[in-house]
């Protein structure tokens, strides 16, 4: 009787034990698909070259090249002197936004943000980008699975990537 | 890791919506730059930014090394009133965070 009993008591602590230690594993994330763990979009982020990027993080959709979207970049607009600090603004009528990136083509990470946006937010979105040299900063919508792109051209004097 | 907070955030109801303007303190470090004696500065750059209104998460925003030191955003909420709590965290690549908030006015 005694004996059967602890036989059980050993079995169940086996038993605890390894399910605790699945626990363990499923919770650090070594079982859970990379894309759940992606906190950070790492490879849309480190890709070099643009399509790679866009292909990345706005995923593949029906490309429009839409007025939908007004763009805005530098003081006055298509000129700046700094490349550290070049404002761009952001300003749509689309609605079920999904996606929002910046891209800055000549860039060494062409991606340079990137923002998921609820319903609730309004644009223009303004913020400020680095930028290598002259080049064509673009920005693209996702909305309704489908993107949206327009681009502008941005003169440098100082190259801001450092 | 916290280090000490000079974050800035400034919420104001404009015409019905609220209009955020937030300016994080960060050097943003691209890890290609170089320091006096020319050596390389380790990358240390924000890498995700959320913000929330109350206790609904509004906007995810995922910069790469091509943000600007001292990161700088401003939008729109749409509506909300006077009282609202507008919070935001951010975390960097090499987990530092930060946290800012405001009520807005």
């Amino acid at each position: 009787m005694n004996d059967n009993f602890d036989e059980q008591r050993r079995q169940l602590i086996k038993r605890s034990i390894s399910a605790s230690t699945l626990a363990l594993v499923a919770a650090s994330g070594l079982m859970l698909p990379r894309v759940l763990l992606a906190h950070w979009p790492q490879d849309a982020f480190n890709a070099e070259t643009l399509e790679d990027a866009i292909l990345t993080f706005l995923g593949e959709a029906e490309e429009v090249n839409e007025e939908a979207i007004q763009f805005t970049i530098g003081s006055p607009p298509t000129y700046a002197v700094n490349g550290a600090t070049v404002p761009v603004e952001i300003h749509t009528s689309l609605e079920n936004i999904q996606r929002v990136a910046f891209l800055v083509e000549k860039n060494p990470f062409p991606l340079a943000m990137a923002l998921e946006p609820t319903s609730a937010v309004i644009f223009p979105f303004k913020t400020m980008l680095k930028v290598a040299e002259d080049s064509e900063i673009i920005a693209m919508i996702r909305a309704d699975d489908k993107l949206y792109r327009t681009s502008r051209y941005v003169e440098i004097d100082i190259g801001g990537c450092a | 890791m916290t280090t000490k907070s000079r974050d800035r955030i400034r919420a104001k109801l404009q015409d019905g919506n609220t209009v955020v303007r937030i300016l994080l303190a960060h050097p943003m470090h691209t890890g290609r730059g170089k320091n006096a004696e020319d050596e390389l500065i380790p990358a240390e750059f924000i890498q995700d930014i959320r913000c929330w209104r109350n206790d609904e998460e509004v906007l995810t925003v995922k910069c790469g090394t091509a943000t600007s030191r001292n990161p700088y955003f401003a939008f729109q909420l749409e509506a909300g009133e006077v009282g609202d709590i507008i919070r935001l965290r951010w975390v960097d690549n090499i987990g530092s965070k930060g946290t800012a908030e405001t009520t807005v006015v």
